[in-house]
């Protein structure tokens, strides 16, 4: 494959045959290391111009209308990694946050492909900062909207307090607060009833969570079993914490290894239940730790080829690896030999 | 380099290999400096396996407050009494003595109303930061609490498998 064999900065013309996004990524990887702020700056310039400024050899006439399809390729990567791995990570509590970032992120991927950005990263600055703009838009748009139906229905001093809690659940349906039948219509008792329901909402969430208050019926002892659960955790992290400190001193522990086993069981232990922690991940733990062995001494070969690099080649070579090992867990993957070089990075420095 | 680590991990990873790295690095900072004043005799009886404790504890969960960053209340407020006591144990001891002994003869003559604690009091004792929420927030707040500290155990504990082994 072109990704593994191409391991120095060449800018060789191969056909338009080979990868596209083998050729994007052999270009990122020539590119001269910059910084972000001047990145940026490019950015504002038009494409050719960018790209005459950072490929300093031969003309590239071709490259900026590869830049469009191998850009999307790229970036709807990036959008389904992230994608995939906030979907992971999120309870049913968080989903609101997580679906609105999702969306801002596609939203802000479809933006940088017109930004005709040349670098994943520096893609991602802009996905970083365009959320942040993003978020006040939407937020703004759904509460001024909310506070116009909220002015029918909920009485004026219950009004700030619903506004902010409203925004945070910004992708629920809009609760539309009718008196049932039999019940009183004032506008006192119909705000108590919403916030009663939001109540009993987030206390399903945490029934969810915590284990074995599926069971148990009434909110008192569910509060009971909730308040067990956060305090026996407190009493494993101080636990765990002393453990931690008997063992350092007599060791001098290897810092890749470690991060190898954490992301070993990062593949596996995102996908459970995260409020079972004691015994079920650290057998998978085990079992994962040999079949990711194999892959990591392969990245461990290639280390030495690149030296010191600055985290952006290093977070562009583990697509490389893996896109042609072609692993089943290729994202998880993706992300612990991020790990792994930073892991490295600092070691070396 | 650090900025553009949070930028590359900020979403994609999810918060388990956040709090990891931020801890592993900790960890080793933690261990530099002690190794540094004094060598590996003060590991063992100098330093003292409570504070050892402590500090490593205080470490997880400051690792932890800001891998999930300042978008939670309870990691705001884990971040800033953390801060607080890292100022107050660096100035000095007396002072800090002086304040305490105020703020409790206060308390004691202002609660003649000695009411049962009920459950949302405990939980906002347990909660960093729980003393501004109001019930609805409170609840929403321990379900992500439980969740980090769920993944802060499963960390460690293979943390500290893995350094036995």
């Amino acid at each position: 494959m072109d990704l593994t064999t191409g391991s120095g900065p060449e800018l060789d013309e191969t056909g338009l045959d080979s990868l596209q996004l083998g050729e994007d990524i052999r270009h990122l990887i020539a590119a001269p290391s910059e910084n972000a702020s001047s990145f940026t700056a490019l950015l504002e310039l038009p494409a050719n111009q960018a790209v005459e400024l950072l490929h300093s050899d031969s003309g590239r006439k071709q490259y900026p209308n590869l830049t469009f399809p191998s850009n999307t390729a790229l970036l709807e990567r990036a959008a389904i990694f992230s994608v995939f791995h906030s979907s992971n990570s999120a309870d049913s509590s968080s989903v609101p946050s997580n679906s609105s970032s999702k969306n801002l992120e596609k939203g802000s991927a479809v933006k940088c492909e017109q930004l005709e950005t040349e670098s994943y990263l520096d893609s991602c600055q802009p996905l970083v900062s365009d959320p942040t703009v993003d978020n006040s838009a939407p937020n703004a748009r759904p509460s001024s909207k909310r506070k116009e139906r909220e002015k029918k229905v909920k009485a004026a001093s219950k009004k700030s307090k619903s506004e902010s809690s409203q925004q945070e659940e910004e992708k629920l349906p809009y609760v539309h607060v009718r008196a049932r039948r039999g019940q009183a219509t004032d506008s006192h008792s119909l705000a108590e009833r919403a916030r009663r329901e939001k109540i009993n909402q987030r206390m399903k969430l945490l029934q969810e969570l915590v284990p074995g208050c599926n069971k148990i019926s009434g909110t008192a002892l569910v509060l009971d079993e909730i308040i067990n659960h956060v305090q026996s955790l407190q009493r494993h992290v101080e636990f765990l914490s002393m453990r931690l400190a008997a063992v350092s001193p007599g060791m001098d522990f290897n810092v890749d290894s470690l991060l190898a086993a954490e992301s070993g069981s990062l593949i596996d232990s995102n996908f459970p239940n995260m409020a079972m922690p004691l015994m079920w991940p650290e057998a998978q733990v085990n079992g994962n730790r040999h079949q990711f062995q194999q892959h990591w001494q392969f990245d461990s070969l290639q280390q030495p080829v690149w030296g010191r690099e600055e985290d952006s080649h290093n977070f562009i070579t583990p697509e490389n690896s893996h896109l042609s090992y072609d692993s089943s867990a290729n994202s998880a993957s993706l992300h612990s030999n991020q790990l792994k070089m930073e892991g490295r990075m600092k070691l070396h420095q | 380099m650090a900025s553009k680590h949070t930028i590359a991990t900020r979403h994609a990873q999810g918060i388990r290999a956040r709090f990891a790295s931020r801890f592993l690095r900790s960890l080793l900072r933690l261990r530099r400096r002690s190794n540094r004043f004094g060598g590996s005799q003060s590991n063992d009886e100098g330093i003292g396996k409570r504070i050892r404790t402590d500090r490593i504890k205080i470490a997880a969960y400051a690792s932890m407050a800001r891998a999930v960053g300042p978008r939670r209340t309870w990691s705001r407020a884990l971040l800033f009494k953390l801060r607080n006591r890292a100022r107050i144990h660096g100035v000095s001891r007396k002072r800090c003595l002086v304040s305490e002994k105020k703020r409790v003869t206060r308390n004691k003559v202002v609660v003649a109303i000695s009411r049962e604690p009920s459950r949302a009091d405990t939980l906002r004792k347990l909660v960093p930061g729980g003393d501004s929420m109001d019930t609805c927030v409170l609840l929403e707040e321990t379900a992500h609490y439980i969740k980090c500290l769920a993944t802060q155990v499963t960390v460690m504990q293979s943390i500290a498998d893995r350094l036995l082994l």
